[in-house]
């Protein structure tokens, strides 16, 4: 079965299934409880799931409970399952199963919960503030310094730990960008950021819609794929990560380049577009060479280029030489190692306390021949959409610093692509993420 | 379905790439993934790899599993020794070395918030007895310190650290 036909309503067998609806309903309702109890348990007070923050969400404290890795865990199941469900059901009936209307007044609700909610899982936003602070507020620059430069600005505490002495890795489009938001005082900038998550996440499913229906897929099920991953939601919105804002970059590209009647400039726009998000957060980059071997055209290479010397300019007038040096903040973080990466994972399995640094080479090396192998692929017709969703999921799977976000980055391009496989292996790999998180519920630490 | 147009490159174009050997030359973007011997192999290569995954992911929660149950018999022990029922009680696994399995536990010596009072940190070694593990040694540190390091530690006892702050 080809994946553009495998990717249509199969209406046989479930066409007069009247319990169906119902059935998406309730598991589009019960993502959306999963989300309300993370939110609500996690406004209460700072767990280990829940970073030091100002009470943004305060007015939601007194309902839920002080977060636990139980309940979180819980919580996180079964919107995974309800999730596995609703994609089942969408697959198999599209709109039958679940009316556009209610998907998009579904996704708005949870959209609005995540943005009154306090900042879930991670640290990160606070680490894009204060670099945001130190480059307006103290003259000081974000690449050549770490929060610790500021220790007496109010967002330095909320900074995580590990982060405190470490320059930003953020592209400089990125942290001039955040650069308006640093006066508003710590709590405005992170209303800021949480509007400017969620804004990011509705423009990416706009597009991911887009270009479902430019593909002739089934744009339904491309929207709920994406807008009800739990690990987008909790993950990515929940922490205002601006991953968003590189995957609605990414699918601005694609949708210019899906667009009906392709022009040159059209084609140049995308690849500008592609160096824009890559100038937020770097690992976009991988799209562009994929989208030049699937045209064969000069535009895009003269798009990506009139961008790369524009933003290279910028970022040097801005922040010098350290601006524009973005891989060597890239080899930095490739050195990192976390406990979900794949690689200490592996590590253990083979008896190893974790990943050494011939093991960073090897699985360097092993990324080089997957990229290769997509490339060549690519020049001889495969979908580049696909193969840019493939790499992307290679990145995150050898790299050693695995985060639930970097899973998503292939999410909205598998949903498009025309292979199959790719959305399969992707939520195949967050599902063992998942799978990796649930330690705490087997064996509790007290 | 088909795709629509415009999603691939116009046939029409004069080939630029003729020179190329057959097998070397670019193809245009195709509306459906061919499912030949090339598809299978990769399908084949990518089931290989996810088992590896699966099997290191499985691997990793039932080690993160014993670990974590570890970590209760040294909280029980921290708790038994200073005969404080403290909540905020931190295990570190690394100090001492990862595949050691010698845990440093530590906690405060008195009620207050979580590392604002003289902090007491136990070597917990040897397997678990009646759910709880041996205290081998241990030191003191001052309050409000981030970094347990060699520097930072004092009144040092134990046979683990024979009188001298391990380093």
């Amino acid at each position: 079965m080809s994946a553009a036909a495998a990717r249509e309503p199969l209406p046989v067998g479930l066409g007069r299934a009247r319990w169906a609806p119902a059935a998406a309903s309730v598991c589009g309702l019960l993502v959306l409880a999963a989300t309300v109890e993370i939110v609500l348990d996690g406004a209460v007070e700072h767990s280990a799931l829940i970073p030091k923050q100002p009470a943004i969400a305060g007015w939601l404290s007194g309902i839920g409970e002080r977060l636990g890795y139980r309940v979180f865990l819980i919580a996180l199941l079964v919107a995974v399952g309800a999730y596995a469900g609703v994609l089942w059901l969408v697959s198999r009936m599209g709109e039958g199963a679940m009316s556009k209307r209610f998907a998009i007044a579904l996704i708005a609700v949870l959209h609005a919960v995540l943005f009154v909610g306090p900042v879930l899982i991670s640290t990160d936003v606070f680490s894009y503030i204060a670099y945001a602070r130190m480059g307006v507020e103290h003259g000081l620059n974000p690449y050549l310094h770490g929060p610790s430069a500021i220790p007496h600005d109010e967002v330095f505490r909320y900074v995580g730990h590990d982060w405190r002495r470490t320059p930003t890795a953020y592209g400089p489009l990125y942290t001039l960008l955040s650069y308006p938001l640093a006066p508003l005082g710590l709590r405005g900038a992170l209303w800021a950021m949480k509007l400017e998550a969620l804004l990011a996440s509705i423009g990416t499913l706009v597009l991911v819609w887009r270009c479902a229906l430019a593909r002739g897929f089934e744009p339904m099920f491309a929207l709920v794929a994406v807008a009800l991953n739990p690990l987008y939601l909790i993950y990515g919105l929940g922490g205002s990560h601006n991953d968003l804002l590189m995957m609605l970059a990414m699918m601005g590209a694609v949708a210019l380049m899906l667009a009906p009647r392709p022009t040159g400039r059209r084609e140049a726009g995308a690849a500008a577009v592609i160096v824009a998000g890559a100038l937020i957060k770097a690992t976009v980059a991988v799209l562009l060479p994929f989208m030049v071997l699937a045209r064969r055209r000069v535009a895009p290479v003269l798009g990506a280029l009139a961008a790369i010397v524009a933003g290279a300019l910028i970022a040097y007038a801005a922040f010098g030489s350290h601006g524009v040096d973005v891989v060597s903040a890239l080899n930095r973080d490739a050195a990192f190692v976390s406990t979900d990466s794949f690689a200490n994972e592996i590590a253990h399995l083979f008896g190893k306390p974790g990943v050494f640094p011939i093991d960073h080479d090897l699985l360097k090396v092993a990324l080089v021949l997957i990229v290769a192998h997509l490339l060549w692929r690519t020049w001889r017709g495969y979908d580049w959409i696909a193969a840019s969703g493939w790499s992307l999921l290679a990145i995150s799977v050898t790299s050693t610093w695995l985060l639930a976000w970097y899973i998503l980055w292939p999410l909205p391009l598998a949903v498009v692509s025309r292979d199959r496989r790719l959305l399969v292996a992707t939520l195949a790999i967050q599902g063992l993420f998942v799978v990796h998180q649930i330690s705490p519920l087997l064996v509790p630490v007290k | 379905m088909s795709a629509r147009a415009g999603d691939t490159a116009s046939p029409s174009r004069p080939e630029p790439w003729a020179w190329l050997p057959t097998r070397l030359r670019p193809r245009e973007q195709q509306d459906h993934e061919r499912q030949g011997r090339l598809w299978r192999v990769e399908t084949a290569v990518l089931a290989i790899v996810f088992v590896l995954l699966a099997t290191a992911t499985v691997n990793d929660v039932v080690r993160q599993s014993h670990i974590n149950e570890r970590l209760i018999a040294d909280l029980r022990s921290w708790r038994t020794y200073t005969h404080h029922d403290y909540k905020n009680v931190g295990v570190d696994v690394l100090t001492m070395g990862v595949t050691t399995k010698r845990d440093v536990v530590c906690g405060n010596t008195e009620p207050g918030p979580p590392n604002a009072r003289t902090q007491i940190c136990l070597v917990v070694t040897g397997p678990t007895v009646s759910g709880r593990r041996t205290v081998s040694g241990g030191w003191y540190l001052r309050p409000y310190t981030t970094d347990d390091v060699f520097a930072v530690r004092y009144g040092c006892f134990g046979s683990v650290t024979m009188g001298r702050c391990p380093r």
